[in-house]
């Protein structure tokens, strides 16, 4: 058995245990790398808005971080959606750390804007909108996302309001749009049983919408702009290692919290990671599900149109993005994972996640860089492979610093609002107890509602 | 005279343990106190019926149907607009075929869902009618049980949950049991 930290046991609810936000300094030399990567991140995308406005093949790699973004901190929030439908308690140290990435999240809409400005007409391409054209793709992706990063701040919002709010004096004297922001707190039955209620509800949303965003923008950034590539698995493919590599970034996230955070830290530790390391086991196996169901029906049916893109993407234009995912998402993951040992250890499984998060960017790469830049969109095929893409320097430094901008965003929203879920905790502290059953010892928990 | 014996007033009474809390509730529920006059604080999440409390009644779930309703009503209005006032005949099908708008119907259905969702949680946070007694303890980890009675049975009240051993009890007009740091 794997026990949870002691800490998360003993948790006092008279006077409650009540989390921190993160204590940052620009002294301390992470946080000042993470600020000028930040900082870099700005610039990078600031150069790009004036030089490349509408130039399709210089959005090509924003629009692999953007599809980073997408696959990494947009899909952590499913974390605490899954494990509270699920009454996991192992997850309740972890909550809100993969809550907050909904705050980095809304970098994404930031960059889809130029990219969705630099799109070609569709007519005369495949698309996903037939002949509807009142406003797609750029208003209907943007009203997507727009959607799901409301939900997601909906969900951190609303969950963190009793941790945040105070005492009942502290909230009645706000003013009045402030104390409706505090949902009026004063922890009645009522709020306590609404607040649960609109966390399954918005997380039931958010999975809705996480899933119809990666359908969209996998079609629209991707698909129908690489004549011949047709697939109905992809979208799926995309949303799923994107659970994937959400996972791998919680568990970065609780590892570095473990090390670098001794407060919040002595709460997370090898039960989240024996949990988690089951589900990244099986979301590794769908990488490789996913891709073989698509590669095997374009393989079998050999339609040259599909069999170049396959090309492109797979064979030989992306061949070495392909092969880097193929050990990184996969390979690797998977050889180590089926070791208890590498799985029910937090050190050991964060030093997996790092190179499923680094795979996937290499997994975006291949996907997306290919049909951002190609000059010609229009038809049903491509007459001949495409040049690879490669990056020049502001790409790269687009990607450094816009990704550290990401992960600056996260450390800055934690400063503002406690990684853990205080109330969630003490309740968990509440209904889990450690009891002798013969000659051993059993956790009895509580599973009440 | 007859109108202050038929107004409501409140007490509020804070306790160190849960079990002196539900003994609170269920002494006022044998002094024939209705679960709609009574309210339970707490700063941490209780199961429901741990106080011994009624099922607590809230509408969150219908929001996010209503939402949902008038997000599609939007949707279609949106994508039979754009077809009608443009109608090309594509392979055939009709000007509004249904796999061609389906993704517009999920994200106004799915839009209005989840904005009517917000309105309801922010609507449903609201303090039952009468609750206004307050004390800053109950952040602290003591549970308050909030009773509304009509003057006349305010004795009743807070013999019910004075007996539950509180270690205050407030009305109105300040503590009844003139312990400090009360408001």
């Amino acid at each position: 058995m794997i026990a949870p930290e002691a800490a998360g046991l003993k948790l006092s609810l008279r006077p409650p245990y009540r989390p921190q936000a993160l204590s940052i300094s620009l002294n301390h030399a992470g946080i000042a790398l993470l600020t000028a990567l930040g900082v870099l991140g700005i610039v990078a995308y600031v150069i790009k808005l004036i030089t490349a406005w509408g130039d399709r093949a210089e959005w090509a790699y924003p629009t692999v971080v953007l599809m980073f973004i997408l696959s990494t901190a947009t899909a952590a929030p499913l974390i605490a959606y899954a494990s509270r439908m699920a009454k996991g308690y192992w997850a309740l140290p972890l909550r809100r750390v993969a809550a907050l990435y909904a705050v980095p999240s809304l970098l994404s809409f930031v960059l889809l804007i130029p990219i969705m400005a630099s799109l070609p007409p569709l007519d005369g391409r495949s698309t996903l909108w037939f002949e509807f054209r009142a406003g797609a793709p750029f208003l209907t992706d943007a009203l997507a996302l727009a959607i799901l990063l409301l939900t997601g701040m909906a969900l951190l919002w609303f969950s963190a309001v009793p941790d945040l709010a105070g005492p009942p004096s502290r909230v009645r004297a706000m003013g009045r749009w402030q104390r409706l922001l505090y949902l009026n707190w004063a922890g009645t039955a009522r709020q306590w049983k609404v607040l649960k209620a609109a966390n399954l509800t918005l997380g039931a949303f958010y999975l809705m919408g996480y899933a119809f965003v990666h359908m969209l923008l996998t079609t629209d950034l991707g698909q129908s702009l690489l004549p011949g590539w047709r697939s109905g698995i992809f979208p799926v493919y995309s949303a799923v290692t994107g659970i994937q590599a959400g996972i791998a970034i919680t568990l970065l996230t609780a590892a570095l919290m473990r090390r670098f955070s001794p407060e919040a830290g002595r709460f997370v530790g090898d039960e989240q990671a024996s949990a988690l390391g089951k589900i990244l086991v099986a979301a590794t196996l769908m990488w490789f599900y996913f891709f073989w169901s698509d590669f095997l029906l374009i393989w079998y049916a050999r339609l040259p149109s599909e069999v170049a893109a396959m090309q492109v993407t797979v064979a030989i234009t992306y061949i070495l993005p392909f092969a880097l995912t193929g050990v990184l998402m996969f390979a690797l993951p998977l050889a180590l994972l089926i070791f208890n040992r590498v799985r029910q250890s937090l050190s050991l499984i964060a030093g997996v996640s790092a190179m499923i998060v680094v795979g996937l960017l290499f997994d975006r790469i291949r996907f997306f860089v290919a049909p951002m830049a190609n000059p010609s969109p229009f038809g049903h095929a491509m007459t001949e492979l495409p040049a690879p893409y490669w990056p020049n320097a502001l790409d790269v430094l687009f990607v450094i610093g816009f990704i550290g901008l990401m992960i600056a965003v996260f450390v800055y929203a934690a400063s503002r609002i406690p990684v853990l879920n205080g109330w969630e905790m003490r309740q968990g502290a509440m209904l889990r107890k450690e009891r002798t059953f013969m000659k051993t010892h059993v956790f009895v928990i509580g599973k009440p509602d | 005279m007859a109108m202050q014996t038929q107004a409501k007033r409140e007490l509020l009474a804070l306790y160190e343990e849960p079990d002196q809390a539900a003994d609170a509730v269920e002494r006022l529920h044998g002094a024939g106190f209705e679960d709609n006059d009574i309210e339970i604080l707490s700063s941490t999440p209780y199961p429901e019926g741990a106080f011994g409390e009624g099922h607590t009644k809230h509408r969150l779930f219908a929001f996010p149907f209503a939402g949902a309703a008038c997000g599609m009503a939007v949707g279609i209005a949106w994508i039979v607009g754009a077809q009608v006032s443009l109608p090309i005949i594509t392979g055939g099908k009709p000007v509004v075929a249904v796999p061609a708008i389906i993704q517009i119907l999920y994200e106004g259905t799915l839009l209005g869902a989840v904005l009517f969702t917000v309105l309801g949680v922010l609507f449903e946070s609201r303090l039952p009618d009468g609750v206004g007694l307050y004390d800053d303890r109950i952040s602290e980890g003591y549970i308050g049980i909030s009773v509304m009675a009509r003057e006349r049975r305010l004795p009743d009240a807070q013999i019910a949950l004075e007996e539950a051993s509180p270690i205050d009890l407030l009305s109105k007009e300040g503590s009844l049991m003139h312990a400090p740091g009360t408001t």
